[in-house]
C-alpha cells in the first residue's frame, strides 16, 4: 500500500518498477514456485516414503504390550486348590536405555532374582532396534517390583514390569502325577496338558501412547482384554489323596517295590476320589524327578491283574447261570491242561471247596474248572462289558488300553489263564471300575476325574456330566459275588485277614500276578501284588484298589496290598462319615462234604 | 384507509363521477416518505461476547486437558497401587495355602504326637445307638510324613 502511495506520489520512479500487471504476474509466479515446493515435499512425504515418519513416531511413544490371561485353577472336589495361578511379574527391559549399564544391571538382577547372568546380560543389551526384551519371567510380584524400584534408585533406567502369572502347586506332590506341571510357557503333563486350551484362556493385547511412564489420554489406544482360563474342578479329595499317597509310599518303600498305585472310587457315581501314584514328584520342582515318575502309572502302566480278575470271571459265570456261590468243586493240587500245568499258590491235597472257598483261598485250579462251563466267546463278551481292553477316557493323556486278546487270538489255553488274570493286561483305573461294577450291583459306572464337564485339548468333553451306566451282570450275581468276596478278609477262611476294616463289612479279593517282561517276552519272576475291595460290603460306598509292582520282600496281595487297602478304606469311610451297617457278615460255606470247617 | 375516510356530502362534485380527481381529496390523500431512522448498534458487545466465548473455550479446553492429564497420573498411581495390593494379597494367599496343605497339617499334628485313628464309633442321633466300637488309636495307620529318599532311577 505504501509502495502504491509512493508510486502515486512519485510517478517517475514507478515506471522503473514496471506496471502493476507485471508485478502481479511475478508475485503469482513466486507463490506458485513456493507452492510447487510444498507440493513436491508433500509427494515425497506421502507418496514416496510415507512410513518412515509414522514408524519414527511410533518408536518414540507408542507402546505395544501383551496382556497375559490368567490360567484357570485346578481344584479338588471341595474347592481346595491343586494348581493355582499367583500374581507374578515379568521384568522387561528397554535395551535403548539399559544397554549402557547392561553388565552392572545384569549382575544386580541376577543377585536379587537368582536369574542367569549371561541371559540377563544378553536381554539387557538386546537387538539394536529393540525396545522391549524379557529379562526375567514369573517372578513373585512383590520381589520383582522391589528389585525394579531398587534399580531405579541406583540410577539404572529402562526396566519395567508386566503382569505374568505364576503357576503354584500348594500341595507339592499331592496329585502331582495327575495335575501335571507347567514349563515357562507350555504345559508339560497331566491335567495341565490335556486340558491346556480349557485352562489357558486367551491372551489380550494393548497398544497405547506413553509419555514419561504415563499413558497419554486421548492418544492412540487399543486394548483387547485377555480372557482368563476356566477353572477345572476334579473329583479328587485332596486330603484322601494325600493320605493314600503316603500309605502307598510307605508300602512300596517297606517292600522295596518298584512302584505302587492306590485308586479310590465312589461306588455309585464312579468319581475317582484318589489316584495315588508312587514314586511321585514335587510339581513345583518337576525337573528334580525322572521323567518316568512324572506321569500317572495308574493309567499308563499296564500289567496282568492276577487273581483280582477272578472277581470278574466268577461274577460273569454266575450271571451266565453256570454256577452259584455254593457250587461244590473238587480241586486237585495240579491241573494238566493242553500245553502246561496249572498250579495253586500253595500245595494242597485234593480239596472239596465251594465256589466261595475257591474265591476265599484264591484257587486258580478251582476257578479254571468252574469257568470251563463258559460257552465259546462268552467270557470275552463279559470282560469287554466290564471295560477291559479299552481306555477309560477320563481325560488324561497317555492312558494305555491294556490288552484283551482279540477273538481270533482267543483259544482255550488263553481262556484258562485269563480266568485267573494272566495273559491279559489292564491299567489300575480299568480294574477298579470293573470291580466297582460288582460293588454297584452289577452296573458298571464309567470313571471320571473331572467334576461337571470340561473339554480336553483333543476336543472331547469329559466329566461326571458324561457318566455312563451299563449293566454287566445281574444284581443277584453281584450279590453272590459280594458274599464270596467277603470270605477273603475273614481270618478263618480267607487269604487277606489284614484287609479287614475294624467295624465294617468288607468284600475284597487279593491278587498276586506274575509280571510279564517285555524285553524277554517272558515272566521274569517278579510279581504284581494287589487288593481290590469295597465297603461296607452290603451297602458299598467306596471301591479301593491298591497294588505294588515288584515287591522284593516276598509279600503277597493279602499281606502287602491288603493293609494299604484297609488303611485307605478306613480313612475314606471315616472321612465321609459312613456308618457301619451293623449287619452280620456272610457265613457262606467254603468247603463241603466230610471234614468241612 | 380511503374507504374509512369520510366523504363530505356537501362538497361532492359530480365531476365526471370521479371523486379522486378532486383537488382537496388529492391534497388530503398525498403521502410523504417517512425518513428511515437508522440505528447503528454498537459492534462492541457482540465482538466481546464472541471473544469471551472463544477465550472461555480455549481456557476450558486447556483446563480439561490438564485435568485429563492429572487424571491419567492419578490413574497410573492408583492402578499401580491396586497391582501392588493384589500382589501382596496373592503372596499372602499362597502362604496360607502352604500352611493349609495336607502335608503341613500332618507334620504339625504328628509333631504334637497325634496319630490317625483306626476305629470309629458313630452315634446315631435318631435312635440314640452307638454304631461301631471305638478303640484307642495306635500309630499303625499313620504313615511316615516323607517317604524314604529313593535314589532316582533314570531309565
Amino acid at each position: 500500500m505504501a509502495g502504491n502511495q509512493r508510486t502515486v506520489r512519485q510517478p517517475r520512479r514507478g515506471t522503473r518498477r514496471g506496471s502493476p500487471h507485471v508485478r502481479l504476474r511475478i508475485g503469482f509466479m513466486l507463490i506458485a514456485i513456493v507452492l510447487s515446493v510444498f507440493g513436491a515435499r508433500l509427494v515425497q512425504l506421502q507418496g514416496i516414503d510415507p512410513y518412515s515418519y509414522a514408524a519414527a513416531a511410533r518408536a518414540a511413544n507408542l507402546v505395544d504390550i501383551d496382556l497375559p490371561a490368567e490360567r484357570g485353577d485346578i481344584l479338588d472336589r471341595n474347592g481346595e486348590p491343586l494348581a493355582d495361578s499367583v500374581e507374578g511379574l515379568m521384568i522387561v527391559a528397554d535395551p535403548a536405555l539399559t544397554r549402557k549399564h547392561a553388565p552392572e544391571l545384569a549382575k544386580f538382577l541376577s543377585n536379587r532374582l537368582g536369574i542367569d547372568y549371561a541371559n540377563a546380560l544378553r536381554q539387557l543389551r538386546g537387538d539394536p532396534d529393540s525396545r522391549y526384551e524379557y529379562v526375567a519371567r514369573k517372578i513373585p510380584a512383590t520381589v520383582a517390583s522391589e528389585a525394579v524400584d531398587e534399580a531405579r534408585e541406583l540410577g539404572y533406567k529402562g526396566l519395567s514390569t508386566e503382569r505374568d502369572p505364576i503357576r503354584a502347586y500348594p500341595g507339592g506332590d499331592v496329585a502331582a502325577n495327575l495335575v501335571g506341571f507347567l514349563g515357562t510357557d507350555e504345559s508339560l503333563g497331566g491335567l495341565e496338558r490335556s486340558f491346556d486350551t480349557y485352562l489357558a484362556g486367551k491372551d489380550g493385547k494393548a497398544t497405547y501412547v506413553e509419555g514419561s511412564g504415563n499413558r497419554i489420554p486421548l492418544g492412540e489406544s487399543t486394548t483387547v482384554e485377555p480372557v482368563d482360563g476356566k477353572t477345572l474342578t476334579t473329583t479328587l479329595d485332596r486330603d484322601l489323596q494325600s493320605y493314600a499317597q503316603r500309605v502307598i509310599a510307605e508300602a512300596v518303600d517297606r517292600s522295596n517295590g518298584e512302584s505302587g498305585v492306590v485308586v479310590v472310587q465312589d461306588t455309585q457315581t464312579g468319581e475317582l476320589l484318589a489316584l495315588a501314584d508312587y514314586p511321585t514328584f514335587d510339581a513345583n520342582k518337576p525337573g528334580e524327578a525322572p521323567k518316568a515318575d512324572r506321569g500317572s502309572r495308574a493309567l499308563s502302566d499296564v500289567y496282568e491283574p492276577g487273581s483280582v480278575q477272578k472277581v470278574l470271571t466268577l461274577a460273569a459265570l454266575i450271571d451266565a447261570g453256570k454256577v452259584t456261590s455254593r457250587t461244590r468243586l473238587t480241586v486237585p493240587n495240579t491241573l494238566h491242561r493242553q500245553d502246561r500245568v496249572i498250579h495253586d499258590w500253595f500245595d494242597h491235597p485234593t480239596k472239596r471247596w465251594t465256589l466261595a472257598g475257591v474265591v476265599a483261598q484264591s484257587s486258580n485250579i478251582g476257578t479254571v474248572i468252574a469257568a470251563d462251563s463258559f460257552a465259546a466267546g462268552q467270557l470275552r463278551d463279559y470282560l469287554t462289558k466290564f471295560g477291559l481292553g479299552r481306555t477309560t477316557d477320563i481325560g488324561l493323556r497317555g492312558e494305555s488300553a491294556g490288552i484283551l486278546p482279540s477273538p481270533t487270538q482267543w483259544n482255550a489255553q488263553i481262556e484258562d489263564r485269563i480266568d485267573f488274570g494272566q495273559s491279559l493286561s489292564v491299567n489300575a483305573v480299568q480294574m477298579t471300575t470293573a470291580v466297582n461294577a460288582v460293588a454297584n450291583g452289577g452296573v458298571r459306572v464309567s470313571p471320571s476325574i473331572v467334576k461337571g464337564s470340561a473339554t480336553t485339548a483333543a476336543g472331547v468333553a469329559v466329566g461326571t456330566d458324561h457318566t455312563t451306566r451299563e449293566r454287566v451282570v445281574s444284581a443277584e450275581a453281584a450279590q453272590q459275588m459280594m458274599e464270596m468276596m467277603e470270605r477273603v478278609p475273614d481270618p478263618e477262611t480267607g487269604t487277606a485277614p489284614r484287609a479287614q476294616v475294624p467295624g465294617y463289612r468288607v468284600a475284597g479279593k487279593t491278587g498276586t500276578a506274575q509280571r510279564a517282561n517285555s524285553e524277554c517276552g517272558c515272566y521274569d519272576g517278579s510279581f504284581t501284588v494287589s487288593f481290590a475291595g469295597f465297603a461296607p460290603a452290603d451297602a458299598p460306598r467306596f471301591t479301593v484298589y491298591a497294588l505294588v509292582q515288584n515287591p522284593r520282600n516276598g509279600g503277597g496281595g493279602g499281606s502287602l496290598a491288603g493293609p494299604v487297602f484297609a488303611k485307605v478304606m478306613s480313612f475314606a469311610l471315616r472321612r465321609y462319615g459312613v456308618p457301619p451297617t451293623g449287619t452280620q457278615p456272610s457265613r457262606l460255606p467254603v468247603e463241603w462234604g466230610r471234614g468241612r470247617g | 384507509m380511503s374507504s374509512a375516510s369520510p366523504v363530505p356530502s356537501g362538497r361532492t362534485t359530480p365531476l365526471r363521477g370521479r371523486p379522486w380527481l378532486d383537488g382537496a381529496a388529492l391534497q388530503r390523500a398525498r403521502l410523504a416518505v417517512v425518513p428511515r431512522v437508522r440505528v447503528r448498534a454498537s459492534r462492541f458487545p457482540f465482538v466481546t461476547l464472541v471473544s469471551l466465548i472463544l477465550l472461555a473455550g480455549v481456557v476450558g479446553l486447556l483446563c480439561f486437558n490438564t485435568s485429563m492429564q492429572q487424571a491419567a497420573f492419578t490413574e497410573s498411581r492408583l492402578s499401580q497401587q491396586a497391582t501392588d495390593l493384589a500382589a501382596r494379597q496373592q503372596t499372602l494367599e499362597m502362604e496360607l495355602e502352604e500352611l493349609r496343605a495336607p502335608q503341613h497339617l500332618a507334620a504339625q499334628a504328628q509333631k504334637q504326637g497325634l496319630v490317625i485313628a483306626t476305629t470309629v464309633a458313630m452315634l446315631d442321633v435318631e435312635t440314640g445307638k452307638v454304631r461301631g466300637q471305638a478303640a484307642p488309636a495306635t500309630a499303625d495307620a499313620t504313615p511316615p510324613l516323607r517317604p524314604r529318599v529313593r535314589k532316582p532311577v533314570f531309565r
